[in-house]
């Protein structure tokens, strides 16, 4: 592995492909400006420069695979690369915390995987310190191998101790059934993105169209069928929902953790397979969701607060360590995983007289918004009052489930704002910690706290809102670093 | 433990936040005598000017006096060799405490108006999140980001 490797060829091919997605609004532009194509009269200039444009994305792809290299020296991996500007990059393997590979469509039929490397200090928000776009499958392990050997020798010779550690002794801990994968498309957000995405796309579309004849047009359509738009709305929604079932039950499938070493290995995917490295002691927590379907199915998702390098945004890329499981089965599992974390713990809760706090903070908007409502839209505005009680209900459900413990060692937050949270954190991990207090809640002696973990880039914040002012100093007090010396042992 | 944090930020913090009140004051006036140039040569009506006139009264009540008085007194902080501690708000009042061992960097910084009225920034980041100390006595704030970044020694694995 010593001597400089390429890519392998298809990733010229990804290299185009995902030119082609960046620039697709320009093309789009001019296949448009050329609208008659299909009539015969073809303007030369728009088609030259589209198929000019064309040809420059697919030669950049290729200049690029053949001009990047990468191979494996003196304990890093060194990366060359650029079209114009040589680029060059060692990263040293003692700063790898992950290799995370995935591969797509183009990776399959060859036996490839893109593999991208997780530094510590990305500097980027959004993207990988480096990425192999793709390599054969073995090269990945073998890259994987040596990293995890060189990292491996660097700390027994840091520890002083001669002892060969085993490498890969890859156990599974946990496997996630289809039926929960199913039961989680269904009850999942994911309706409401792709729902979203119509919408915005709908509302684009009104700014294009001649908006004063249809109106009129409306108005009479309107008379005709109620019926019809609101049968074509539940239309598009079901298919939304369904497209967003198939999607989660793709992405999810085979959904698998390993225990590898010192690392969580992470692996799912049908049509793209993606697997995920996350070294225990990058983990600063957990987090627990219900949300409002979910949670009287007895189902939950456990989701690692982990200081990876990069922020990887977007649900798909959160690091859920159990998308969907049984709430108490999560504790046996998770046991397996990581064993220093208590799941099952007595609940502390907020006083009785913040009740009405909770209830006042999630319906006060609702309650303003009827009285003009009602007024204004009569009847229908009444109906604004069922929503009303709906956040009043759910005001009530955020007091039921508000909560925390402390342990030797452990924070324990539990909150709802619309979804149920509960973090799991350890004292050495948090970061900092707050109590706030308006100056009404001076007078009933009530505070809420708030703790930041680390995550990512940014932060991860837990909170628990209207405890008693002994509670939360009791966790401030917990928290304050209290003898001289820290045992750093236990760090 | 549970008394208020000792220090207090620079008096002088008191004359700048009155500036700045009084520069947003001075923005607002500025708008409305733009207002009043409508009313004048238009004809808008006249109330828009009562209503300037009384947002104008409001942000010089608010923003140039009773706001900088109650930030200031809020204002508190304290550093010792295992913790910082602040203290600040005027309707929300937040307590934050930071261990020394998180503390990743310290950054003081200074714009003109600080620089005139000889006071400074400070700016505690840990590896998640920031805390400001605003308006510090120039001298002070250098003093406290030495002992600072000589206090923290960040315990690496954790982050």
């Amino acid at each position: 592995m010593y001597e400089p490797k390429r890519l392998h060829p298809v990733s010229a091919v990804i290299n185009f492909v995902k030119g082609l997605k960046d620039s697709a609004l320009p093309i789009i532009a001019l296949i448009f400006l050329n609208g008659n194509i299909f009539s015969g009269e073809v303007e030369w200039m728009p088609l030259l420069i589209t198929v000019g444009f064309l040809l420059l994305v697919l030669g950049g792809g290729v200049i690029r695979w053949l001009r990047f290299t990468y191979r494996v020296e003196q304990g890093e991996l060194r990366i060359e690369h650029g079209l114009i500007l040589r680029k060059k990059r060692y990263i040293p393997f003692h700063r790898i915390q992950s290799l995370d590979f995935s591969e797509g469509i183009f990776h399959r039929p060859f036996n490839l995987v893109k593999v991208s490397i997780e530094t510590a200090g990305s500097s980027d928000l959004q993207k990988a310190e480096a990425e192999l776009t793709a390599i054969k499958r073995e090269d990945a392990d073998e890259l994987e191998t040596i990293i995890s050997r060189e990292k491996n020798k660097r700390t027994i010779e840091e520890d002083g101790i001669e002892e060969d550690r085993v490498i890969s002794s890859r156990e599974k801990v946990y496997e996630m059934k289809m039926k929960d994968i199913v039961v989680m498309a269904i009850t999942s957000g994911g309706a409401g993105v792709v729902l979203s995405g119509v919408g915005v796309f709908a509302s684009q579309l009104t700014e294009v169209l001649p908006l004063g004849t249809i109106y009129s047009e409306f108005l009479a359509w309107l008379r005709i069928g109620v019926l019809v738009v609101a049968f074509a709305a539940f239309v598009i929604l079901l298919i939304a929902y369904g497209i967003s079932i198939l999607l989660t039950i793709f992405r999810y499938a085979n959904f698998s953790v390993f225990l590898d070493a010192d690392d969580l290995v992470i692996t799912r995917g049908w049509l793209e397979k993606k697997q995920m490295t996350i070294p225990l002691n990058r983990i600063q927590g957990l987090r627990i969701d219900e949300n409002l379907i979910r949670q009287p199915l007895g189902y939950a998702s456990v989701t690692l607060v982990s200081a990876g390098g990069a922020v990887q945004q977007g649900a798909e890329h959160q690091l859920r360590l159990l998308p969907l499981i049984k709430k108490k089965e999560i504790e046996q599992v998770l046991h397996q995983m990581i064993s220093d974390y208590e799941l099952d713990v007595e609940w502390n809760r907020p006083p009785s007289r913040s009740k009405r706090r909770y209830i006042l903070r999630h319906s006060w908007f609702a309650w303003l918004a009827v009285i003009p409502l009602s007024i204004f839209l009569f009847p229908y505005g009444l109906l604004a009052i069922l929503a009303a009680l709906a956040f009043t209900g759910i005001g009530f459900l955020a007091y039921k489930d508000a909560g925390w413990n402390l342990s030797d060692q452990q924070l324990t937050l539990k909150s709802r704002f619309i979804n149920k949270q509960t973090f799991v954190m350890k004292r050495k991990r948090i970061q900092s910690a707050a109590v706030t207090q308006t100056i009404l809640q001076k007078r009933v002696d009530l505070e809420s706290i708030r703790v930041t973990l680390k995550s990512g880039v940014g932060g991860a914040v837990a909170r628990c809102l209207y405890l008693d002012k002994q509670d939360t100093r009791q966790m401030m007090d917990w928290y304050r670093p209290n003898d001289k010396v820290e045992k750093r042992s236990d760090l | 433990m549970w008394r208020e944090p000792a220090q207090r930020i620079s008096e002088r913090a008191l004359s700048l936040w009155r500036v700045y009140g009084a520069i947003q004051a001075g923005v607002t006036l500025l708008v409305s005598i733009a207002v009043g140039a409508a009313v004048f040569f238009w004809g808008w009506p006249e109330w828009l000017l009562a209503i300037a006139a009384g947002i104008i009264l409001l942000e010089l009540i608010l923003s140039v006096w009773l706001i900088p008085e109650l930030r200031w007194k809020r204002w508190r902080y304290e550093v010792t060799e295992q913790d910082i501690e602040l203290q600040h708000g005027i309707f929300i009042i937040q307590r934050t405490l930071v261990p020394m061992v998180r503390v990743q960097h310290v950054d003081t910084e200074q714009g003109p108006l600080l620089r005139k009225y000889r006071l400074s920034t400070i700016s505690i980041s840990t590896a998640a999140t920031v805390h400001k100390i605003p308006a510090l006595d120039e001298q002070e704030a250098e003093e406290l980001r030495r002992s600072i970044s000589s206090l923290a020694r960040v315990a690496e694995d954790d982050v």
